[in-house]
Parts: structure tokens; sequence; C-alpha cells
């Protein structure tokens, strides 16, 4: 025990003293601290700005056949284009192509018929849908003119027009369009950590193996007391690095929540329930935990370290595929196909599949504790044939062994 | 305290690399374990430091079973490293504290050995800074710093300047005199026959020749003389086919008989102008040779 402790404290200096680990922790919390500082600073500019916004608007030049009503088109335009000024135009279709490419950012519409427009824009962005939306304001118009020929007074359209619609929403379930965008930052955080750290237990140990500090080290101490205190000194370090990130993201946003506003997304990251943040903790302990013992247990069979990224392959592939599986459930809206169940009992996969389950669908309790308790079993059972495997590869050197020479070793030892 | 190891056997899957090893050794005492590579020698000191259990046998302190938490090893590999990137002062205490040593008392020794061993100005340096021969007296001060019972030595004097083997020699004598066991496995014969008292030589996993060595040199049948003089020649006319140049240009001659000795030393003191005239005694290298050498060759299981 003394000896593990010995080892836990060496390892979780090394991780502390790690350029490349307080250099990374450093930058997550600037880029944070950067995104989240970020409306409030952008409102200083603003602030200053603010006395020429509004020929800082973008323009959109409106062209309207003559035989319509121009001044009713005009309004409803202006209704449907808040972030625009409309500017009225007469224009043939040349000149609305050559004045929009003079003006930056601006567009174009050229009404022909009540049915018939068209777009003008330079470049055409993903998320443009002013298309829609000006074919939703023709639409009213078309509406609002058929109902001023049938007799109705202008007074009269304009109430219909304007009534307000009061919609809820009940939730049962979880809220997919909110938990979606939590989840998925706490499972891409899952997968980095447990793919860096992973990576970082595997090349620990063959740096050892290769310098030959291993030598010494073998005979001073248990190879059990070794890769125990290595992998959870890591842990602990992952730890350490998630929750300064969580912790200083939260914290952040409290200090700016009022300048972020009502923004759908980011009020949806931080309405996470705490009970998640539980599981979250469990699941990336136990996950970690069976991560890292496989890649103790494979660094420790490489002699030099350019050999680990091959022999650590078929793990990261499983956990890419499980990351894979994941993710794309995720996006798909149903987290609950039977291939996610069936990956929620998995150990390899479940620290990933149940945790996404829970978050984003109703998992029953039983379900919960039968996947944690298989974790549970398969995190024991991982650790005590990685640190056999260690003791036997710490001392194998030339190449790599294959599965079966370890096999064999482990027989024999 | 007397270590004992007792028909130690110990396979790794088909092969057999340890055939049965006998061997004792005393405190206060250097004990020398010889054979060449592959003959199961690393495998000899990881039993005997519990890294993995031998097949059978056992290894006995004073009679009874080795307890590893009561008997300190200290180790030096032949194979040597540490962790290159890290301060000398970290790396030592660590390794003194894995070996069971408070940290104040850690502190302490490692501040003496190295400071005995000539290295306190770079307690605070990373290890690679350093050169092959400093960071080999570092890596001493890992193996006896937390003033083990025994002292294992793989190699020592591979790699050290005349000056830092003559440093390493003290601490090894001085070791000696503490009462500790020291283990010595080397290539260079001098050094083993300059402090082991008792030596084993190990061949392909059979213990071929124990004991204690200047016994052992006097077991060889003692019919050849070493004679230095400046009348090679004479000898040589005189002796005729009995008497041949050595490397160092002293002359071996060939007795009939071991009880001519007398007789033949006494004639060639009288007859010619000798510096030196003495029994042949086969010197380490010589016995390292002859038991070590040829693995085919029937091993006669000898102890003295």
């Amino acid at each position: 025990m003394r000896q593990f402790k010995t080892i836990f404290g060496f390892e979780m200096k090394y991780y502390l003293k790690n350029k490349i680990f307080v250099g990374v922790t450093v930058f997550l919390l600037i880029a944070i601290a950067g995104i989240m500082f970020f409306p409030r600073v952008s409102m200083l500019f603003r602030l200053q700005e603010s006395e020429n916004e509004s020929a800082d608007r973008a323009r959109l030049y409106l062209s309207v056949n003559a035989q319509l009503d121009a001044e009713m088109l005009e309004n409803i335009f202006a209704e449907s284009f808040p972030e625009y000024e409309i500017s009225r135009v007469e224009k043939s279709d040349a000149d609305m192509k050559k004045v929009i490419l003079e003006d930056e950012g601006s567009c174009g519409i050229m009404i022909k018929e009540a049915t018939d427009i068209t777009y003008y824009v330079n470049n055409l962005s993903l998320y443009d849908s002013n298309v829609y939306t000006a074919e939703a304001a023709m639409q009213k118009y078309y509406q609002m003119e058929a109902m001023l020929e049938k007799g109705f007074s202008a007074k009269e359209v304009g109430d219909i027009f304007a009534v307000q619609i009061h919609s809820e929403i009940e939730k049962i379930g979880t809220d997919q369009s909110q938990n979606f965008f939590y989840t998925y930052i706490m499972i891409f955080a899952l997968y980095m950590v447990l793919l860096l750290y992973g990576q970082m237990v595997a090349t620990n140990v063959a740096t050892e193996k290769s310098s030959r500090a291993m030598e010494v080290l073998i005979t001073s101490a248990k190879p059990v007391s070794m890769l125990f205190g290595k992998v959870l000194a890591s842990c602990l370090a992952g730890l350490v690095q998630l929750l300064a990130v969580f912790g200083s993201a939260i914290l952040f946003y409290q200090m700016n929540r009022s300048y972020w506003g009502d923004n759908p997304i980011i009020a949806s990251i931080f309405a996470m329930p705490p009970q998640l943040f539980g599981y979250m903790l469990i699941f990336f302990v136990l996950g970690f935990l069976i991560y890292a013992f496989l890649y103790g247990a494979i660094g420790s069979t490489a002699s030099k370290v350019e050999d680990i990224n091959t022999s650590v392959m078929p793990i990261t592939l499983v956990f890419v595929a499980a990351f894979m599986v994941v993710i794309l459930s995720m996006t798909s809206g149903n987290v609950d196909t039977l291939l996610m169940r069936i990956c929620s009992y998995i150990p390899l996969t479940s620290p990933m599949a149940m945790f996404t389950r829970i978050a984003m669908s109703i998992v029953p309790w039983y379900e919960i504790v039968v996947s944690v308790g298989i974790l549970v079993i398969a995190v024991a059972g991982i650790g005590v044939l990685a640190a056999k495997i260690y003791r036997v590869g710490v001392l194998l050197y030339g190449s790599t062994p294959k599965l079966k020479d370890i096999v064999k070793a482990l027989k024999n030892a | 305290m007397r270590l004992e190891l007792r028909n130690i056997e110990k396979s790794f899957g088909e092969k057999n690399v340890l055939k049965g090893i006998s061997l004792e050794a005393e405190s206060g005492k250097a004990f020398g374990l010889l054979g060449r590579n592959g003959a199961g020698k690393t495998t000899t000191i990881r039993i005997l430091m519990d890294v993995f259990p031998a097949d059978g046998g056992e290894i006995l302190i004073d009679g009874k079973p080795m307890d590893y938490t009561k008997v300190g090893i200290g180790y030096l590999p032949e194979e040597r490293g540490l962790y290159p990137k890290k301060i000398i002062f970290d790396q030592l205490l660590y390794f003194a504290q894995l070996k069971g040593m408070k940290k104040k008392a850690a502190t302490e020794a490692i501040d003496y050995w190295l400071g005995r061993l000539e290295m306190t100005e770079y307690r605070n340096k990373r290890l690679d800074t350093l050169s092959k021969g400093n960071q080999q007296k570092i890596q001493l001060v890992t193996a006896i710093a937390h003033d083990p019972d025994i002292v294992i030595l793989d190699e020592p004097f591979s790699g050290l300047d005349p000056v830092n083997a003559m440093l390493l020699k003290d601490v090894v004598r001085e070791l000696i005199e503490k009462g500790k066991i020291v283990l010595f496995s080397s290539h260079q014969m001098n050094y083993i026959e300059e402090f082991c008292s008792q030596i084993a030589i190990l061949n392909d996993g059979h213990i071929v020749l124990a004991g204690d060595l200047r016994e052992i040199r006097h077991h060889y049948v003692r019919d050849r003389l070493i004679v230095r003089t400046e009348m090679t020649e004479q000898l040589r006319a005189d002796f005729g086919m009995a008497c041949s140049v050595q490397e160092d240009g002293s002359l071996l001659i060939r007795l009939d008989k071991e009880s001519d000795k007398k007789q033949v030393m006494k004639q060639i003191i009288d007859r010619y102008d000798v510096d030196e005239v003495k029994v042949y005694e086969p010197s380490l290298n010589d016995i390292f040779v002859q038991y070590a050498g040829d693995v085919t060759k029937e091993a006669d299981h000898e102890t003295v």
C-alpha cells in the first residue's frame, strides 16, 4: 500500500509538472473563457458602433412589378426581413445583378407576379433561407390581396393576420432539442480524455521499459502497485482536468449570464441536470479505468515507444467504433436502438452508450444498475488481467509479442 | 547473515533456463556469479529478487525462507537506465521510497552517497545531461541508498574510467566491510579475482563450478612452474619441449609429475639467474574458459 502511494504520488507529480498537461489545461481554460466572455466583449464594441448601426444594415433591393401593390409589399417584406433595410428599386434583371455585386452583403428580390419571384444573391450561404421567407411573404401578400378583393377592409385583414397563437410543450420524457448539446459535449470530452490519457499511460509504461528504468522498478515494487499507481494517478489527473474545464465553463457562464440573453444552445447546455454530472463522473471513472488498464498492459508489451501506436490500434478501433455508434444514434434522434441497448451493457462501449441513453432518453434504474455493475466487475477483472500481462510484459524485450505469446507467458508465469 | 539458494529451477515455456542452482553466500564476503551470456545469471538474480517465482527450490536466509519485507536487496542491473528526463534527486528519492524508506532518511542517504560519489553538483540536474559513467554512478545510488543487506552488482565496472573505477572499488570494499552480502556478476575477471572469495560458474542452467576461489586454484594439479628470467634462451635449450614462452614473456615449464616440483625449482634457482619462480595457478580467466567454454561438454558437478 505504501508502495502504491509512493508510485501514485510520483506519477501525479509527473502530470502536474508535465508542460503538455499544464499547457493543454491552461489553453482549454483560456478558450472557454474566450467563448464565455465573447458576448460581453462584443457588446462593448457594439455599443460604440451603435450610432451608425442603421447604415451598416445590409440592403435588400426589392423590384416590384408595376401591377402589384408596391406599398403593401414593402411593408410585408420589412416585417419579414427585420435584419435588412428594404430599398425599392426599378431594375431589370441585369441591373439588379450589377447593383448586388457592387453593394457587398446585399441581396435582391424581383417580383414579377404575385406567384413568381427571383432571389438575387452573390454567394449563397449554406444557412440562407431568404428565399423561403420571401415565399412566405408573397403568400401573405396574395392572401391579403384576395381578402381585400372579397370586400374585407384593410383593418380587418390586418387583424386577421396579426392573430397570435399561444403554444406550450408538455415534456413527458427528456427533451432532445435541449439535451443534445450537452450530451454531445460530454461524450466528446469523454472520448478525448479517454483516448489521450490511454495513450499517455501506454507511452509512460513503454518509456520506462525502453529507458530500462523498469529493470530497477520491477525489483523495487510489485507490478500490481506499479500499474494501479500509474492508472489511478492518470485517472485523477484526467478528472482534475475535466473538472477544471467544466467548472470554469460554469463559472464563466454565471459571470456572463446576462450577456448571453436567451441563446438557446448555450442555455440548453447549462440547463444540464446535476445528477447527469454525477452519472458522467461514474462513467468517466469506470470507462477511464477499463481503457487505461488495457492501454497500460499493452504499453508493457512494447519494447520501444514507437511500437505503441500499432499495438494499441485494436483497442483504439473498438473505442472509436463505440464513439461512432453513439454519435450516429444521437444525431438520428433515437438513442434506444437495439445496437445502443446492446452497447450499453458491453463494458468497453457502455461508458459512452449508457451515458448517452441516460442523458437523452429514459432508462429504468435497474438497467443502469446492471450496466454499472457489469462495468465495475469488468474493471476489476481487466485490472487483474492487465497487472498479470504487465508483470510478464515488462520483462519481454525484442519484437512486440503476439497475443498468443502473451497468453503462453501468462500461463508459465 | 547467510544466503542460500537451494536447487532453484526455472523454465520459460519449453526452455529450461535453470536446472537446479544451489549456491551459498555469506555477509562480509563478495560472491562472484559467473557465466557466459545466456547462462542464466539474470534469471537467477531475478528469482533471488522475487521478480518471478522459481518453479522449484528454495531461497533461505540463515536457514529460514527469505522474508522480503525484512531483507533489503539493492540491485545494479546490467542494462542501465533510469528516467532520463527527470531530476536526479527526484528519481533517487522515488526509488528509495519504493524500497520503503521514509522521506527524511532517504534524503539524507541520497545526499551522503551523492557526496561520496562526487556527484553532489548534479543533484538537481536532469539525468540525460550526465555522461554515461556519471549516470552509472547515479544508478549505483539506487542500488545502495536504502542500506540493503544484499547488494547485487551486475557488471558494475563497465563503462567507468579508471578514477571512477577506483571510487567504485572503494565503495564495494566499504560494503563488504559493513557486512553486506555482495553478489558480483561480471565478465571482467580481474575485478572478480580482486573482490570475490567465493565464485560459482553457471553454464547452461547448471552450476559447473562453485567454491572458494583460492581452494579452486590450489586444487589444480601443481605440475607447472612459472619462471621469470633474463636467461630465457638457456632455459628453453635445457628444458626443450617442456618449456614454452607465455604471453607476458615468462616461461611455463611442464613437469613430468607433481613430486618433481621441489627439486626442479631448486635446480632452476641454482643454475640460472632468475627473478621469480612459482607454481603455476590458473587465472580465473583460464578456469572460466575451461568450465564455461564448452556448452556441449558433459558438465561435471564439481564442488570444492
